[in-house]
This record gives structure tokens, sequence and C-alpha cells, in this order.
């Protein structure tokens, strides 16, 4: 106990001379508190910016670009050309198809 | 617990907290101011929570202590634990005490649990909850750094009285 005073007195004469340490004042501190507004709005402002744009340009119909030309048989059982402008084609079947199938 | 709550800790505490985070810092200044305003700004934006109220200056030094050693570390200034063990410089101030040269001599450890006990008035078992090491361990680093700080204290008395 006799060495501990030693310590002790030494930590008190410390703490003494600490009397006089100039002590910084409490900071102030600014928690930054994000606003989660701010990011939600623009976002939501882009979703509706967007979904308008995508409303306001419908998608282009491609051109009529194929020509159909078909033989069929009318009510008065007469056969007729039909010519047809399209898009897209449905069936396709080969003009020498009938080579493979008769012969 | 809220921030103005926090706040009074932080304020109640402030003076102690300032110097603890000197002794963390090897005892300069600008770095323990700044390391305070990170350890209160990481409290108020609740980087670290306290559980016990109880606790508050507990868990405000070991906060404090953290912050020190992860800027020391950055900086390469903290010395590796345990690196001046048995290494013991001879105190050249004369004049007077020198507190802080005498401390330094401490290995970091022993060094801390001999503050946080003498000069904050904490139990060893508390300066173990700053340290977070087990309460044997905290013992024998108070043991080691008792002796040892008796030591240098003798040798810079010895030195005082034949300098003058």
């Amino acid at each position: 106990m006799e060495n501990d005073q030693l310590i002790e007195d030494f930590f008190s004469e410390m703490k003494k001379q600490d009397q006089n340490l100039p002590i910084p004042e409490f900071p102030e501190t600014k928690v930054s508190t994000f606003n989660w507004w701010f990011p939600m709005g623009i976002a939501a402002s882009l979703l509706v910016g967007g979904l308008l744009w995508y409303q306001q340009e419908p998608a282009k119909e491609a051109p009529n670009e194929v020509i159909i030309i078909s033989l069929q048989e009318n009510e008065n059982q007469q056969q007729t050309l039909i010519i047809e402008e399209k898009a897209y084609i449905d069936v396709w079947e080969s003009s020498t198809s009938s080579l493979l199938t008769e012969f | 617990m809220n921030r103005s709550q926090l706040e009074h800790i932080l304020k109640l505490h402030h003076r102690e907290a300032y110097i603890w985070a000197r002794h963390c810092c090897q005892f300069d200044d600008e770095l323990a101011k700044d390391m305070l305003q990170q350890s209160y700004l990481k409290i108020l934006e609740g980087k670290a929570k306290l559980k016990d109220a109880t606790k508050a200056k507990t868990w405000l030094f070991s906060i404090i202590r953290y912050t020190c050693i992860d800027s020391l570390r950055k900086g390469n200034k903290l010395q590796a634990l345990g690196e001046k063990d048995d290494f013991i410089e001879p105190v050249h101030d004369t004049e007077e005490l020198n507190f802080e040269a005498i401390l330094s001599q401490l290995p970091a450890m022993q060094k801390e649990v001999i503050i946080s006990v003498f000069y904050h008035q904490m139990t060893i078992a508390e300066s173990a909850e700053i340290l977070q090491i087990s309460l044997g361990t905290a013992r024998t680093h108070y043991e080691r750094g008792k002796k040892k700080l008796k030591e240098l204290i003798l040798k810079s008395h010895i030195l005082e009285y034949h300098g003058k």
C-alpha cells in the first residue's frame, strides 16, 4: 500500500497539473440526417415522366412489305387470284412443294 | 435513447472524455480533439449504441479508445502491443516530474489500465470492459503496470535529486 501511495501521489500531482489544461468546448455536432424525401421525389418524378413518355410513343406498325398472292375459289366455284399486302406472313408454302408431294 | 439524452451524457463526461482521449492519443492535444469529435459523431449518428445507461462512462471511454487506435493505426503511430514490455528508457527530464514522459514509457495496455484506474477512478473490471479484455488480463496489466510505474517514478525522483 505504501508503494501504491507513490502512484496515487503521482496521479494526484498530474491531475493538479491538468487543471490548467485547456478543455475544448463541447463541439456542436451536426448529425447528417439524410432526408429521404428528396431522392424519393426524384425517383417518383422520373417514374411518372417515363410512363408518360412511354404512353405518348405507341409502337409503330411494321410496313406492309409482304405481298401475298393466293388462288382461291369463290362462291361460284371459280378460281380467282387474291392479292394482299401484309406486314407478316402466317403460312408460307413453297411454290414447288407440290413437286415433293405429287411425285 | 434519444439525441438530447445522449448529448446530456456526453456533456456530463466531456472533460474526462477529452483527457482520456489525450491519454489514448499519446498526449497529442489536436489529435485528441479530433478523436473526441469523431467519437461524439459516432454516438450521435447511432453508430455506437448505449445499452446500459449505468455504464455510460465505460462505454464512452471504450469508443474514444477505439477511435484513437483506428486513427493511430492509419497513421502508423500505434506501437505494437507489448513491444516495450522489457524495455525501460531512463527519464531525462530532471527539472520537474514529466508525467507524460513517464507514462509513455509504459507498455500501451499497462498504461491504459493504470491511467483508467488511478487517474479516472475506475475499477479494474471497468478498465477491462473499456479495453475489452478479460478481468484476469486486466489484473495482470494492472500489477505489472504498477510495478513498472513505481520504478520509473523512483528513477525520476533519483534523477531529480541528483540534478539539483
